[in-house]
Order: structure tokens, then sequence, then C-alpha cells
């Protein structure tokens, strides 16, 4: 016990004391010296065992001596009456009770962070609001981003007018069941209109592997798969035309190679280039595949290559019926086939795409081919539509670029006077209709141009992760499209406003 | 469905195959959720039967542990803590199990030898080396200053055999005047400062935040308290009587079967009764059901004369209903008492 220890302390100390009398005797031989030692240990030991039976009497209340006396030695004694004994005993069961409130305080603690680890918590933060399962096997989040845009045109181009709009206002639902069950709802009331954007759920029970079934963005476009939060320009640029967006369908898609190297394809409903469909109007197919890697991420030796990214998609199938059009960064219509003219068969997508990033600085690059077997009045035959596009970013601020969502690195606060994060960016693309789609009565060049290239810059500026102001100007130049010749060629300004949350 | 380009086949082929390799074959996984002190034994006796699975069938079988105390393991294996077996203080818990979700039958208890206990223990007392309050027996437990650590019953197994134990005790004391065995156990209670969730914690606030005089502890906890946690610390103080305890295992057919791992399963736990298992259980101090180890290991575990619930209180069922249930005679005296 305690006190036992103490008083054990308290007796050494005197006996030590009273041994060390004795420095003026004749030197003793060591023998001599352990064999005095052990001698009064033994007699410390005595005393020690009295001590405490006479300790122990007077914290039970039993009786015992008035006073005791402990003799260390001949010379040293030490006497312990009934008062000093009680305040000893007092001093152990205050020293108990001590040890008791520490402890019951402890095991207040972790009773606290047990109940903590069983009860659901609440998510609040940039990315949303939710809730979330003590254990995290179920978990829902809401979020969503709002862009209000506005466009002005310049030039006789362009057939749009200058225009303030509700580009894209998406809440976004998504969460987690049973672990591996993962699911998102992504409603759209841009433009005045309600779309279903994302319905999807996805089967996560393999760490290399989900499968996803749903309606969401079919595997192929590089620029097209980036969220359109996180796109360099307020409107994508000319490739898009020609990469199916959103389609119904199954996707098994995951990473390999820690994480280098992702993978993706799927069964789809199929949908014309740039199209997106909940609907489909025949039974064919199409079969996307896509693989993407990083082959020198997390390499030492090569960092300079870590932020390059390598891609190729592929996208097959036999469609019938609808055709798409084509439109400007401005989104303006430039393409259109003829009333008439219809899908008849195999379609046929190919992309290689790459981006770079390193430091402020970022490229993407992607290449589509779309063919399409068309027919209209008997007259089939396959149309071979190309685009590219080059896109650049610097981030002027120091933040590092990245195909998500920037993060300034000091939001934008003008009390301590940090501004946010600011990116310039510039573009150039082109998108090519086969010449045949004019030749064989498939388009009007009266109306629809044979080549768009376009060209833009602009600045992004973040105010924190949450909120992005844009200002871009798009210049896009025709070759045909209009009675006699060229169309003229447009010019656009646009404005955003975008939050996320 | 038009799939009806051939690379389109082929790259589907290429991926099925693929997930062919993610899907690998995995080794069998058990997950016993236990009490709080058989860490060291399911340690050691965990090794031995992946040893023996391997050997007999080539499968490697990996065992995670879940220790806590016996009743709150109960109620986490309800709420779908999924174990594969259960290897608990007392049969309530199990039957609490079968019971309330229906993880397994009724009759579990008659589906391996010794109602299911491969292994027995009994509640001794741990005191600090030298028995400075002269602890000897269960009446020196209510002595006024005697300071006694032992977990809460509501929670932990070994804290509702020592209270029934102390019950018992009183019993045979004042010739089953069960009045004076409540007052006998609300004195013993008023002597407890400190109500640890399960045993090991009851054993952390003994041996090592230095509280109380006595700790109420298993047979194996105590010895492991001396051999591990403080030699020349601590002494263990054999009580004229006690109780026996016939801590039982059982597999949980739904969770197991719904994991595919019945059958190891049955074979993890009937290998407790091998002459392996049973040696095992010895050395960490549970007393073995065979008399040969038990002979082998007989100073370990001296003579006690112990009494079992069944004789004393008639069942568990009967023991929980009356002392720990809700209202219980555990919830008169201990909220009396405090």
């Amino acid at each position: 016990m305690v006190i036992g220890g103490r008083l054990w302390c308290a007796l050494l100390l005197l006996a030590f004391a009273a041994w060390g009398q004795g420095d003026g005797a004749p030197a003793e031989s060591l023998e001599e010296r352990v064999k005095r030692l052990e001698e009064r240990i033994s007699q410390l030991e005595q005393a020690l065992g009295l001590a405490e039976k006479r300790l122990q009497a007077v914290a039970e209340g039993t009786g015992g001596p008035e006073a005791t006396t402990v003799n260390l030695d001949a010379e040293t004694t030490v006497s312990l009456d009934k008062v000093a004994l009680s305040k000893l005993a007092k001093v152990d069961e205050l020293d108990q009770q001590i040890r008791v409130l520490a402890r019951l305080r402890e095991l207040d603690q972790e009773s606290a962070a047990l109940r903590a680890r069983e009860t659901p918590q609440t998510l609040t933060g940039v990315d949303g609001f939710g809730f979330k399962s003590a254990d995290g096997d179920f978990q829902l989040n809401m979020g969503g981003y709002i862009q209000a845009d506005g466009r002005a045109f310049t030039g006789s181009g362009s057939s749009q007018v200058d225009t303030f709009l509700l580009r894209r206002v998406r809440p976004v639902f998504q969460g987690v069941l049973y672990k591996h069950v993962a699911f998102r709802v992504i409603p759209d009331f841009g433009e005045g209109k309600a779309v279903l954007q994302d319905a999807y759920l996805e089967l996560r029970y393999f760490p290399r592997m989900s499968i996803r079934a749903g309606k969401f963005k079919a595997p192929f476009g590089l620029e097209r798969l980036q969220s359109g939060t996180d796109t360099m320009f307020v409107e994508r640029g000319l490739p898009t035309d020609l990469v199916p967006n959103r389609d119904l369908g199954i996707q098994l898609a995951g990473n390999l190679v820690s994480t280098r190297l992702s993978y993706a394809f799927g069964v789809f409903n199929g949908t014309p280039d740039g199209g997106s469909v909940d609907i489909d109007s025949n039974s064919g197919k199409d079969f996307v595949a896509r693989l993407f890697g990083t082959p020198f991420s997390g390499r030492g030796r090569l960092s300079f290559l870590s932020g390059l990214g390598l891609g190729f998609a592929v996208s097959s199938g036999t469609q019938d019926g609808a055709l798409p059009s084509f439109k400007t960064p401005s989104q303006t219509t430039f393409f259109s086939y003829v009333s008439g003219a219809r899908a008849a068969g195999d379609r046929r997508r190919y992309s290689p795409q790459a981006y770079y990033y390193r430091g402020p600085f970022g490229l993407l690059a992607e290449f589509v081919r779309s063919n399409q077997t068309v027919e209209n009045g008997g007259t089939s035959s396959v149309i071979a539509n190309r685009s590219w596009q080059v896109a650049g970013s610097y981030v002027l601020t120091g933040e590092k670029a990245t195909f998500q969502r920037l993060s300034p690195q000091r939001v934008f606060d003008i009390g301590r006077r940090t501004w946010g994060a600011v990116e310039l960016v510039a573009r150039i693309g082109q998108l090519n209709v086969d010449p045949e789609a004019f030749t064989l009565g498939f388009a009007d060049p009266a109306k629809s141009a044979a080549r768009a290239r376009s060209w833009g810059a602009g600045v992004n500026w973040y105010l924190n992760r949450s909120v992005k102001l844009s200002l871009d100007y798009e210049n896009t130049k025709f070759k045909g499209g209009a009675a006699g010749g060229d169309r003229e060629s447009e010019g656009a300004v646009f404005s955003r406003f975008q939050l996320v949350f | 469905m038009k799939l009806q380009s051939k690379p389109a086949i082929a790259a589907i082929a290429l991926i099925l195959g693929a997930g062919q390799s993610v899907f690998g074959q995995k080794p069998v996984k058990l997950l016993n959720v236990s009490y709080d002190p058989t860490r060291e034994l399911y340690q050691e006796f965990n090794a031995a039967f992946r040893r023996y699975w391997k050997a007999k069938t080539g499968v490697d079988v990996t065992i995670q542990q879940s220790h806590g105390g016996s009743g709150k393991q109960a109620r986490a294996v309800i709420d779908g803590l999924p174990a594969d077996v259960v290897t608990l203080a007392l049969a309530y818990d199990i039957d609490a199990i079968a019971e309330r979700a229906g993880l397994l039958p009724r009759n579990w208890q008659t589906r391996l030898p010794h109602n299911s206990s491969p292994y027995t223990s009994t509640i001794v007392f741990l005191v600090r080396q030298g028995n400075p309050k002269r602890i000897k027996d269960w009446n020196d437990l209510v002595r006024p200053g005697v300071s006694v650590i032992t977990p809460h019953p509501k929670t932990s197994g070994a804290a509702r055999w020592g209270y029934l134990a102390a019950w018992g005790y009183a019993l045979r004391q004042y010739g089953k005047d069960e009045n004076k065995a409540k007052e006998f156990v609300a004195r013993l209670f008023r002597n407890v400062p400190v109500l640890d969730s399960g045993a090991r914690g009851a054993t952390t606030t003994f041996v090592e935040r230095g509280i109380g005089d006595v700790l109420l502890s298993w047979e194996n906890e105590a010895y492991l308290a001396i051999n591990e946690l403080g030699k020349g610390r601590f002494e263990v103080v054999i009580p004229s009587t006690s109780i026996l305890a016939e801590p039982p295992v059982a597999v949980v057919d739904k969770v197991a079967n719904r994991h595919g791992t019945a059958q190891v399963a049955r074979a993890y736990l009937e290998y407790l009764y091998t002459p392996e298992g049973q040696e095992i259980a010895a050395k960490h101090y549970y007393r073995p059901r065979y008399k040969e180890i038990t002979a082998k290991y007989k100073d370990r575990f001296p003579e006690v004369d112990l009494f079992t619930v069944d004789e004393m209180f008639g069942g568990w069922q009967n023991a929980q209903k009356k002392h720990f249930d809700d209202g219980g005679t555990f919830d008169q005296i201990y909220s009396k008492g405090r």
C-alpha cells in the first residue's frame, strides 16, 4: 500500500541518517559493511511490520496503543503516536479518493469517446452537408452548384441574343448504404428546364472494380468527363460536340497499378454525338471503353512527369434514328443535318486524350473522330467528323493547377487583404465535318458550316473553393455555312458566377 | 441487345478476365467475439488452430478477436456485430443472442460437450503483496475500510460471477436466508468505489491505478496480473468457497452460414476440446475439462469448494432475472448503497 511505501522511505532515510553519524568510526571492510546493512534492513523490516500493524488498527478503529515506538537501532527511535498514525491513515484515505476520482474521470472520458464513436455524425463543409452513421457505413451528402452566366455577342455572325441565364442549377444528392452501395442523383433546373442529369447506383464490393448502373456520363471525352464546375472555360470546347454526354447503361470501372491506371467500360443505349438521352429510340447499343493512366505519378525520379495523364477511349455500336447538331463554344449551332437524314448503322468513335499539370501550369488536349453511317433518301454513307482542341492554364497566385477544382491557398478576405486565386486560360480548337455530308446531301452548305475553328482566352478568379468568377472571350471562324460563302465569324464574351457547395 | 463489334466483345472478355483475378479466392475469416480476459488465451489458441486447419485442409484461416464485457459483447452481436463464433463469460449472454436476435438455436448449449463450456474458472481475490488488510474470505470484503474492485454486473460476466459467488457464500453462512444474503452483498458493494465495464478494466483500476485493497477476479486474470503486470506486487487469495464459472462457446449459425464459415467455425470450437486446446487453456489458467490435463497442471489449480449456478440459483435465467435485470436485486442494493 501507499502508506507502507511512504513509511518505508521515511524509515530508510532516518536509518541512513543514523548510519551516517558513524563516519568517524574506524574503516570497515566491505563485507562488514554489507553485513551491517543487512542487519539494518532486517531491523527496518521488523519496524515497518510493527508500524503497519499499529496503523492498520488505527485505520480500522479497532483500538491499538496510544503510541508506537519503533526502534531502528540502538541509537535511533521513531515515535508514532496515535494522532500521527491517524493522520497517516487519513492521508492514505485521501490518496485513494483522489485516485478513485481520477479513475472515474478516465472512465467517463472512455465512455464519452465510445458514445462519440457510436453516435451518427453531421457533416458540414465546403463539399456540402450530410449525415454519417457512426461506423461510416451509411452516409448521405447534399450539395449542389449554381452557375449564373452572362453572354454578350459581338459581330453579326451569331443569331444569339445577349442574355443572362442560369446555366446550371443542380442540387446533388449522394450517399452510401451498407458501406458498399453508393448512389448519386443530380437534377438540373438550369435554363428554365427540369432535367435529370445523373441518377445511378454503384456497387463497390471489390477494391479494384465498381459496377455502376443508371444514367451518367459515358466514359469517353476528356473534357466532358471533367465536372462542369471545374472546366477551364465557361463552356466546353469543340471536341465535346462529338462525344457522348449522359447515357443510360451499365459500367464496370476501377483503378489498377496503384491507381495509376483507371479503366471503365460499359454498355449504353447510345446517344448521338454531344447528346444526352433518357429514352432509347432503337435496340442498338453502344459499347464504350476508356483507359486513362498517369504512369509517372508518385515516381520520384520523373517527378516532372507526375502530372502527365494519357488516355484512349473508344465507342462502338449500331444506331438508327437521331443525328447530332454541332455548336460553337458560344453555344451557337453551326451544323445540322437536313431533315430526312438519319443515323442508319454503325457508329464508331475514338479519342486519344491527355493532360499535363505541373505547378501552376495546366494543359489539356484531345482529339475525337466520330464515324456515323448516315442515310437520306436511299443514299447511305459513313460520315467521319473530327475535332481537336488544346487548352492551357496558368495560376498567377501560385496554386497548383489540377484537373479537379482549384483550391486557393488564401481565400478572398478584404480585411486580411487576401485575394483568392487567379488563373489565366487560353485554348484553340477545330471541328471538321466530313465533306461527304454536303456532297451527298446530308447537310445544306448554305446553312451548315463545314468547319469551325475557335480560339478563346479568359480569366478565372477563385474567391475560395466554393465561389468562382469567370470571364472568357471566344472567337469562332467558319468555313461555309452561309449562302455563297463562309458564315461570319462569331465573337462572344462569357461571364459566370459559380457557387459550389 | 446488339453488340456487333468484335473489339467490344474482346474488351468485355478481357475485363471479365481481369475481374476473375480481382475476385481471387480469399482466406477464410472468422470473427471470435469474446469477453474481456480471454485475449491472451485466444491469441495463442488461434495460432494453433491456424496451423491445425492449414495442415488439415490447406486453407488459410484468419481469426479476428473482439473483447469486452461479456454482456456488452452479447449486445453488440445482437445489434449486428458479425461474429462467426462467440466465446462469452456466461450462458445467459449467448441465450440472449439466441432469443433476441435468433442468430442461433436455443438449444445451442447441447451441441458441444460439457454444456458447450470447454474450460471452467472461478472467482478469486487478488490482494496487494503482504495482504495488508488481511483478506482471507468473503466476509473480509464487507469490513469497513476495505476497498473492493469489481466490474459492473450489468456489463461484465466476471462481475456477475463474483456477485453470485458472494451471494452463495452468504446463503451458506446465514442458513439460506435471502435477506441476510442481500444485506451481505449490499455491504460488499458499498465498499466498491469504481465499477469498470469489464474485467480487464477492473484489473487496470486495481493494478495500474493503485485503487482498492482487493480485486474480485477471474482466476486466470489474477494470475495474469501477477505474472505479467506486477510480479512481487500482488498475491492471490483463494476464498473458502466460490462459484464454478463455466464460460460457454457457440457458433453463431446465421452469421457463419452467411459468411460460408460454418464448417471452420465448428472445427474452431471443437479444437478447444482437443488435448492441444485444453493444454493451451490450462497454460492460461483456465481449468481444463479433461483429467489428464488437469493432473498435469494440478499445481496451478488449488482445490476450492465450488458451487454451481444451477444448484445455488436454479440456473442462469433465474439468476439473471432476479439479480441483474432492471429493477433486480443489484439495482436495489447498488442504488440504495450509493
